[in-house]
């Protein structure tokens, strides 16, 4: 189990080079180089040459790119064009408050998801599944900057029930502390993943329901319903497991929307607003950081699949 | 049919009448249509019949398991005074798993894979005993001492895949047992192993039944499993019981014509090598109407208007003593042999009334066989066998040849680095085969058998060795040589129905070979097609027909038509016959047979099955790790084997004969990994004649009793084969 952690680490950390080889890349693709993005159309090539030999533009890429790997690792990302703040002090404020988001989210998906999947998997056939099948379809299929009107709409305007912006405080403490907020863009976050993830948690159990070993389970005199905890529930978590380290990144980029749409201080929002004022360098951080989620999403998936079923892990 | 004492008595199970219905979602399959039979504490009863039949349906309805969709809609399933087919769930639960356990057929998928074995073991005990975790798992532990799984506390803690197939069944049967059941429902509980495992595990469940006298239901589509294992048996056909007698009595002298003709297809009853085996015309009936008269007609050549009208009840042989007598053979009366109570019982040992009653013979027949006459020779009139022509032409000549494969496959692995990790599928492996020739290719999962029909077709390269064929080197040819000499060898699947595209018409199926090939224009490709349907027996009206519409026999025929499609004159076959029943076996084999003749085709056929193998075959190859132990022409390796390998599994195989003398020395142990193969001699640690020469020499083949038979042994058997 350590030497398979140790092994998908460091497949996870040569992932996470290429990633930073293409953000790099990206950086010197801008038209016309940062110094253009920065000193603007009008400026004179004195003046380009001065900002390029100031920030080592001017030097050949494979140094530029140690020497930026190298301020990376010290956990240097540059400065903001526009915000006057270093990107690294950016997104660590702004990061935390997007996992308190996103966290929640999947954890209300996960809490409300795998009940539905079994539920509708014992009712199969049934008015139960039918409904709940067709809401899942619905809500997978309403765009999320939709959904969020029509919440704000009914729950905020209509309902006066949860306030339309999510709470603005500086700490993820306030954040927290301020939940009626938080209703509105974690449930808008969520109602998607929810559709996703029953209607694979369904299937799943289905799938498990129709093994031999639940018949063997049964002629042991176990009952139906720790039949299903005991022996179809674990085994019908590995295929969910793949799902949700797919959706890690996923869920980052729908912060974008559902954070503009919320006013929600986070990094969606930051990227969202760095992208009006073409702030490159925040740009990429964000970039970076959602190219470790993508990363850290299938590490997880790796390890919920070892933890979940012991078959991978004897053959890792 | 009813008891007239009407009380469970000594009885510990008693079905009667039992009707099921599996509701699907266009039709009603009546699964059981009157299905009868009873039990005595302590009793082994064998329950056959071909797939379909409903003796899978009868096993899960005792516990109420059925299917979903499938109920209960008649007749009674009288369990120690409790009504199993009416009982509520509760009921069923307290006896599942506490006084009546069961083992399933495939180890592998009847165990839950994420859960670990002591887990599974004592999950019955939480349930019905009210144990603690502790105490059960110590419980458990023991219970997997007493099935054999060695060093039982480690393998607690271990999953199911971490264990071979053999120890998963050890473990079913421990889980099965754990809270000392009365009955032990057994469903085809050794179709999924090897042989030997197969041995070890009747054995096993043989001697539970009498440490632990309970009594045991062992479902089964094998005669010879049954054979030495049960008292009484129960013949299934279409959702009913058609005969049920003491094994003796209903192996010496069936009287239902079904019965009669299942044993007459068996290989191991074939009278002669040379002659066609016996077969059952047609197929089973749908069990989606209830047809009328008696269900075996339409296929049974005795029958009459009467058969066809109404139905045979199943009644009993109203003098049962010289029925068995008259017969001629060594078969004992059926009294007292047949008396259906084990050594647990003994309330009413030999007692007339009761014993004498329940033991006899009864069957559902209006034409029954004459035991007077020999019933096999009776059944369909053999066609006479053309001579075989056999050129001495060397077809196939395999040189020294091995297949390696990499253990681990690791992307960012240095090629040569890891080559240490490989294992050899098959290690050194030299034979010939003639023109016109079977070479059967004998062996346990994992040696290597199939690997090389691989090699042999040309699918595989070999790691070393050389493979030639019509004297030519296949490494050597060249992609369009190579194209041609496909044409020349031809393969045909066990699995007739995964090798072939669902959603391809058999047309389809059929031309795209010659098409591939290039032969033939449109009509003349259609004139083959329909002529290769001819030749397996299948209408031509099939091309139109997509392969999910056929049988498990006509699918099997169709993949022998598609073999044949480019008249090669190689077929390997690798395990044709392992998926279908007895009956159709035989009609597959002949057909193989006498297309054989007709094209003079050779076969490399691979097989598990000792008894087929040895039907079919004219020289037999005997494979253990990648090795071929023995090769020799078929009679001389197997009524005079030289490897003690071959004289296990011949011990080991079981003989559809309740009479048959217990096994010399069935084979113990299992397989090696060929990942770690023993030195030397690979055989070495099963073998009862190993010494110390055999684990430092390999030894190499030789002729020690008669020319032609090779053997690769330091101690072959040369003075057991009769010198």
């Amino acid at each position: 189990m350590i030497r398979f952690l140790i092994k998908r680490t460091a497949q996870a950390a040569v992932v996470l080079l290429l990633v930073s080889v293409i953000v790099f890349v990206l950086l010197h693709q801008l038209p016309g180089g940062p110094a253009r993005a920065i000193l603007g159309p009008k400026a004179t090539p004195q003046a380009v040459e001065h900002f390029n030999h100031q920030q080592g533009y001017d030097r050949s890429l494979p140094l530029q790119y140690v020497q930026y790997l190298g301020r990376l690792l010290t956990g240097d990302l540059g400065e903001s064009y526009k915000l006057n703040q270093t990107v690294s002090s950016l997104l660590s404020d702004r990061l935390p408050k997007t996992l308190v988001l996103t966290g929640l989210a999947i954890a209300l998906a996960a809490v409300l998801a795998i009940p539905l999947g079994i539920l509708q998997a014992v009712r199969r056939g049934r008015a139960a599944d039918y409904l709940l099948t067709g809401l899942a379809f619905l809500a997978y299929a309403t765009p999320v900057f939709f959904l969020g009107l029509v919440l704000i709409l009914v729950f905020s305007q209509r309902l006066q029930l949860f306030p339309a912006e999510a709470p603005q405080a500086d700490t993820v403490g306030g954040i927290l502390g301020d939940l009626p907020g938080l209703v509105l863009p974690v449930v808008t976050m969520a109602l998607g993943v929810i559709a996703a993830f029953s209607r694979y948690m369904r299937s799943a159990v289905l799938d498990n329901l129709g093994e031999e070993y639940v018949r063997t389970a049964r002629a042991k005199g176990q009952s139906s319903a720790r039949i299903m905890a005991r022996h179809v529930l674990r085994n019908a978590l590995i295929p969910l497991a793949t799902l949700l380290g797919l959706y890690l990144p996923t869920l980052f980029s729908g912060a974008l929307v559902v954070e503009s749409m919320f006013n929600y201080p986070g990094m969606g929002l930051l990227f969202w607003n760095a992208a009006q004022g073409s702030d490159f360098p925040v740009l990429l951080g964000v970039t970076l950081v959602v190219g470790v989620a993508t990363v850290i999403g299938s590490l997880i998936t790796d390890i919920a699949y070892a933890v979940l079923d012991p078959r991978i892990r004897s053959v890792s | 049919m009813t008891d007239p004492t009407a009380s469970t008595g000594s009885l510990l199970l008693r079905v009667d009448d039992l009707h099921v219905e599996i509701a699907g979602r266009d039709r009603t399959v009546h699964a059981l249509d009157g299905v009868s039979l009873d039990l005595a504490p302590g009793e082994a009863l064998g329950i056959v019949g071909e797939s379909g039949c409903g003796k899978t349906m009868t096993a899960l309805s005792v516990l109420g398991l059925l299917p979903g969709g499938g109920r209960i809609t008649g007749g009674s399933i009288d369990f120690g005074g409790t009504d199993l087919a009416t009982a509520v769930e509760p009921v069923l639960r307290g006896v599942r798993g506490n006084s009546i356990g069961m083992v399933f057929q495939d180890p592998l998928t009847s165990l839950n894979p994420t859960m670990t074995i002591g887990a599974q073991v004592a999950e019955p005990l939480l349930l019905h005993k009210g144990l603690g975790k502790a105490e059960a798992w110590q419980r458990a532990e023991e219970m997997l001492r007493l099935v054999g799984l060695p060093t039982p506390g480690e393998r607690l803690k271990n999953y199911p895949h971490q264990l071979s197939g053999g120890m998963r069944q050890r473990v079913a049967i421990a889980m099965a047992l754990i809270c000392e059941p009365q009955l032990l429902i057994a469903d085809e509980p050794t179709t999924a192993l090897d042989v030997t495992t197969q041995a070890q595990i009747l054995e096993l469940i043989d001697d539970l039944r009498s440490r632990l006298g309970m009594a045991l239901i062992l479902v089964t589509h094998d005669l010879g499993v049954i054979a030495r294992r049960v008292d009484r048996v129960a013949v299934m056909y279409a959702g009913k019981t058609v005969e049920r007698a003491g094994v003796r009595t209903l192996f010496a002298a069936p009287r239902h014509r079904y019965t009669q003709a299942l044993f007459a297809a068996l290989p191991e009853r074939a009278a002669d090598e040379s002659q066609p085996l016996a077969t059952i015309p047609g197929l089973p009936p749908s069990l989606v109407t209830r047809p009328a008269g008696c269900r075996f007609a339409p296929r049974c050549g005795f029958a009459t208007g009467e058969c066809r009208e109404t139905e045979p009840a199943l009644s009993e042989v109203v003098p049962p003593l010289p029925a068995a007598s008259r017969n001629g053979d060594s078969a004992p009366a059926p009294g007292p042999r047949t008396a259906p109570h084990g050594p647990a019982t003994g309330d009413t040992p030999e007692g007339r009334a009761g014993a004498a009653r329940r033991g006899a013979h009864a069957f559902a027949c209006f034409h029954p066989v004459d035991p007077a006459v020999d019933p096999i020779a009776e059944v369909v009139p053999a066609a006479p066998a053309a001579p075989p022509s056999r050129a001495d032409e060397t077809l196939l000549a395999l040189t020294d040849v091995t297949k390696d494969y990499p253990l681990h496959s690791n992307p960012f692995a240095l090629r040569g680095r890891s080559a240490a990790a490989v294992v050899s599928a098959v290690a050194g492996v030299s034979l010939t085969v003639r023109r016109g020739e079977t070479f059967g290719i004998v062996g346990e999962s994992g040696c290597g058998k199939s690997t090389l029909g691989r090699l042999v077709v040309g699918m595989e390269e070999p790691t070393r060795g050389t493979v030639r064929f019509a004297d030519r080197d296949i490494a050597a040819l060249d992609r369009r040589a190579l194209r041609a000499h496909r044409r020349e060898v031809q393969l045909m699947f066990q699995d007739s129905y995964a090798s072939m595209d669902p959603r391809m018409r058999v047309g389809a199926i059929l031309r795209e070979p010659l098409v591939i090939q290039g032969i033939g224009d449109r009509a003349g490709q259609n004139a083959r097609i329909a002529g290769l349907l001819d030749d397996v027996g299948l209408p031509r009206g099939a091309v139109d027909r997509y392969p999910h519409e056929f049988s498990g026999g006509q699918r099997q025929r169709l993949g022998l038509a598609r073999a044949l499609a480019l008249s090669p004159s190689l077929v390997v076959a690798d395990e044709p016959v392992s998926a279908l029943d007895v009956s159709v076996q035989a009609q597959i084999l002949n057909l193989m047979r006498d297309l054989q003749r007709e094209k003079g085709l050779a076969y490399l056929f691979i097989s598990h099955d000792l008894a087929v193998v040895r039907h079919l075959a004219d020289t037999v190859g005997v494979m253990y790790l990648g090795k071929l132990v023995e090769t020799g022409p078929a009679a001389s390796v197997f009524d005079a084997p030289l490897h003690p390998y071959t004289r296990g599994l011949l011990d080991t195989a079981e003989q559809p004969d309740p009479a048959a003398e217990a096994a010399g020395a069935p084979l113990g142990g299992e397989t090696p990994s060929a990942a770690h193969p023993p030195s030397g001699c690979r055989f070495r640690t099963r073998c009862p004649a190993a010494q110390e020469i055999c684990a430092r020499i390999e030894p190499a083949p030789a002729e020690p009793a008669a020319p032609g038979h090779r053997v690769a042994c330091h101690f072959p058997l040369v003075a057991a084969a009769g010198r």
